[in-house]
């Protein structure tokens, strides 16, 4: 077990003995979607002040699991039960009544509202049971908000809790989140992955806030793919398959490797992807590449079928300089040559000209089209190769097209025609990796490739970009998981503060000195 | 607390140029305000009857019946709606109320007959929050859907003619006077008083928007309808009150209608819809839904009043005043799509 983060005080109050019924226990629940059986039966308890970890594939049934919990779904069949007592039906505002507060990746804040209203509103409607026809008692408000935001170490001056949500950094966002889960007097706190958009740094302060709520009594449940942060946050887990329970038990007592078996019912070794030798060197040149308030003096090469990782903290300049390749948020200056001959990547489209595949960070909100057929979300970069005599898209050939990229890259859908919304993260990332490498680019530079993506999904991504290293096509990981970088790069370029601090050899590093290259210097503001 | 960056060009400092605009921009109403004071100031130097009082309470008087549709169209808006039917609601129930009251009750006070045209909005935009919701459509499309069913409904079974002779107690109340002032020149200017209907709906529109649960779950609607179910406020009270208040609010504009006009006519009102909706962007309200105020819609109805009545005083053709209004709203367009993207 590694140390990268702190680990919660195990003299910390446990849980009350078990004096009562738990706090929450769900018995034999089954959910059935048009078809597909989704819970098959899973029974679970929570207990305060305790830290579970609810873990699983894509499609084992996990968000299935926090949606009816949270009240956003009706179980088919099933008991649930409050402190002992059984409910009946368990809508949103229930759930919340019942002190269930659901955390989910898009932390349920409300954009254009204001901190404080963010964190304390939803008391005064519980109170209200649902009726709008109530005034606000904005002094209550106010005591309430500042109160939780106190707990969670954010500022309680008007100039921060008046503020709208939308105008907060992400890892503040969750901070609000968590407040409001202290003001609602949340005795069951669950968080849809929440650390998969933080950095390391903020993942720790997140942990110490966590820390605090069980100290209140709270628990708490991860949903998570990460097993080296489980791992090290510590507690109990469950482990979900194919809408089964299929393990559970102190995170403690079980190595790594059962418990991604568990999860994906197939070994899965930890080794390095990396066999391949690079080919010719030269493809790609970037000598003194700068974009004013982002970074600076970037001057890197990469090799046919070489992989190079680009690894930083949020603020290192790793996402910029990713997007600047792409030609989304130009380079201010410096250079970019490709196989010898200078290239301008002042749009998107001079850096798919110039031979620059690009895979966005956030597939939901940048890459994909959901709502449009996966077959579309493919070929969508390539319609001008695609178009027929008469100028229309030739549906044969988009098709073939689609169909091929899809077998490559292992898409597993019914129907390519189905939207790309209805697949797994796992499918999602392959189709936007597919799209990437349909006009054949000698550049391909992945951005965070398996963020939210699980584990077995994770495997197949690796050797998909193995394989197109092997085939000489030259590769740029942006990614701040650490391992991923060690499994499957050549180098690894660390950057701080928007320059190359540090290139390692990715063999000849270990996980703790490259993330000791990156926070140098720059912990002195982690906040108190 | 050094990570978290907020609000940082707030701060007491030198008021450098740029602060400034960043304050500007986010706070719109003062930027719509601008406007009106640059009008103000260019039509008044060139022509000084615009500070006439006369002229004033003649902008007061035309802003009322805009103002009351501003209201009502910014509350659908703050839950990410759109209702296009308002004029065509006022159209009806000042119609129908008009020419019923005529017939069978002209006797019938007028705060009666302006509860009674309340209520026949409210019941119609009952009527459009239904369809919203269950149908799941845009409401853009559905309201527009009922403003021509409306409008159909009002000329083919209600009338198609002008109708003179309003009942007593709509025509004087569009002549109690709040204030008279005689003037230098001999003359007298008078500010009628149902331009206290409009204060009274600012106020309450304020209070609702403000101080209530409800109103705090209309911003939450607008801001994410999908997060706010989550948390558990309820899209259908919401929906159905927003249009039940803005069919209101448009029932009264009508009955107000009338009593300034003195006469009834079922194509009044129609095409004021797009200028209401100037008026309500231009005080800053976000045209996908989640955030405006009361004090930017009535700035920005003053702004656009304003310039459709001073222009001809300052010499311009009035053939210009839709340039202009054009011109502001594409303006205020860029600087506020500047605030969201800031």
């Amino acid at each position: 077990m590694d140390s990268r983060f702190p680990e919660l005080d195990p003299a910390a109050p446990a849980a009350p003995a078990a004096s009562g019924p738990p706090f929450l226990e769900l018995r034999g629940i089954q959910k059935r979607f048009a078809g597909v059986h989704a819970l098959r039966g899973v029974s679970i308890t929570t207990e305060a002040g305790q830290i579970y970890h609810l873990m699983g594939e894509n499609g084992s049934g996990k968000s299935t699991l926090i949606k009816i919990i949270s009240g956003a779904q009706p179980a088919d069949e099933g008991a649930i039960l409050i402190n002992g007592r059984e409910t009946t039906s368990l809508t949103p505002l229930a759930a919340l009544s019942a002190g269930i507060e659901t955390v989910y990746q898009d932390l349920s804040l409300l954009p254009n509202l204001s901190v404080a209203e963010n964190i304390a509103l939803s008391q005064q409607l519980v109170e209200s049971q649902g009726r709008l026809a109530r005034r606000i008692d904005s002094g209550r408000l106010v005591t309430t908000a500042v109160r939780a935001l106190e707990a969670v170490n954010l500022p309680t001056d008007p100039r921060f809790w008046s503020i709208p949500v939308e105008q907060l950094p992400i890892a503040t966002r969750q901070l609000v989140a968590i407040a409001r889960a202290i003001a609602t007097e949340a005795k069951l706190v669950i968080m849809d992955e929440p650390t998969s958009a933080l950095t390391k740094r903020e993942v720790e302060n997140l942990i110490g806030v966590v820390g605090r709520l069980r100290a209140h009594g709270v628990a708490v449940l991860f949903v998570t793919h990460k097993l080296d942060e489980s791992k090290s946050i510590g507690g109990q887990f469950i482990i979900l398959r194919d809408g089964q329970k299929v393990m559970e038990g102190d995170i403690a007592d079980h190595s790594k490797a059962e418990l991604s078996f568990a999860m994906t019912g197939k070994k899965l070794d930890s080794v390095r992807y990396r066999r391949a030798a690079q080919g010719a060197a030269g493809l790609l040149e970037v000598v003194d590449l700068r974009r004013s308030r982002a970074f600076a003096n970037v001057s890197f090469s990469l090799a046919h079928g070489e992989i190079l990782g680009v690894t930083g903290l949020l603020d290192s300049g790793r996402n910029e300089l990713a997007r600047a390749l792409a030609g989304v948020t130009p380079a201010d200056g410096g250079h970019v040559r490709i196989d010898g001959k200078a290239v301008a990547l002042n749009r998107p489209i001079d850096a798919i000209k110039a031979g620059i595949g690009y895979v966005p960070e956030d597939r939901l909100s940048e890459g994909l089209f959901l709502e449009k057929p996966i077959r579309d979300n493919i070929v969508v970069q390539v319609l001008d190769r695609l178009r027929n005599r008469f100028g229309a898209i030739d549906g044969r050939r988009s098709r073939a097209l689609a169909n091929d990229i899809a077998g490559e890259l292992q898409i597993v859908a019914a129907n390519l025609g189905n939207p790309v919304q209805s697949l797994s993260g796992g499918n999602q990332q392959r189709v936007l990796i597919g799209r990437g490498l349909t006009f054949d680019p000698k550049v391909l530079v992945l951005h965070g490739p398996t963020v939210g993506v699980d584990v077995g999904s994770k495997d197949t991504i690796y050797r998909i970009i193995q394989k197109l290293a092997g085939d000489g096509m030259g590769v740029i990981i942006v990614s701040d998981d650490l391992p991923e970088l060690l499994q499957n790069c050549d180098r690894i370029m660390a950057m701080r503060k928007g320059t190359i601090a540090e290139v390692f050899e990715a063999e000849r590093v270990d996980e703790a000195a490259l993330y000791r290259a990156l926070v140098a210097e720059s912990s002195s503001s982690v906040q108190s | 607390m050094s990570d978290f960056a907020w609000d940082s060009s707030n701060g007491a400092g030198s008021a450098s140029p740029a602060r400034i605009i960043a304050w500007l921009i986010r706070h719109p109403p003062i930027f719509t305000l601008l406007l009106i004071v640059l009008v103000s100031v260019v039509v008044g130097a060139i022509s000084p009857e615009f500070w006439q009082i006369s002229n004033i309470f003649d902008m007061a008087r035309a802003s009322v019946v805009t103002g009351m549709f501003g209201l009502g169209f910014l509350v659908v808006l703050a839950a990410g709606g759109l209702d296009m039917s308002f004029a065509a609601i006022a159209a009806l129930m000042m119609y129908l109320v008009t020419t019923a009251t005529a017939a069978h009750a002209p006797w019938l006070p007028m705060p009666v007959i302006l509860l009674a045209a309340a209520a026949g909005g409210a019941l119609l935009g009952v009527g459009n929050g239904l369809l919203v919701h269950y149908l799941k459509a845009p409401a853009l499309i559905v309201t527009i859907g009922t403003q021509y069913v409306i409008r159909g409904f009002l000329l083919t079974f209600v009338g198609t003619e002008l109708f003179i002779n309003i009942p007593l107690p709509i025509e004087n109340f569009g002549k109690y006077e709040l204030w008279r002032v005689q003037t230098d020149s001999g003359s007298i200017a008078i500010l009628p008083a149902y331009v206290l209907v409009l204060a009274a709906a600012a106020v309450a529109t304020w209070w609702i928007l403000n101080r209530t649960l409800m109103g705090r779950a209309i911003f939450a609607v607008g801001g994410n309808p999908a997060i706010a179910e989550r948390l558990g406020y309820n899209l259908r009270k919401v929906h159905i009150f927003i249009f039940a208040y803005a069919g209101l609010l448009a029932g009264v504009a009508g009955m107000l209608h009338v009593s300034s006009n003195r006469l009834a006519n079922p194509f009044d009102l129609s095409g004021t819809e797009l200028g209401v909706i100037a008026a309500v962007v231009l005080g800053g309200a976000r045209i996908t839904g989640g955030a405006g105020s009361v004090i930017g819609t009535l700035l920005g109805v003053v702004l656009v009043t304003l310039v459709n009545n001073v222009l001809i005083l300052a010499g311009i053709p009035t053939t210009w005043q839709t340039f202009v209004v054009g011109c502001f709203i594409v303006l205020a367009g860029t600087v506020f799509a500047t605030r969201e993207s800031s």
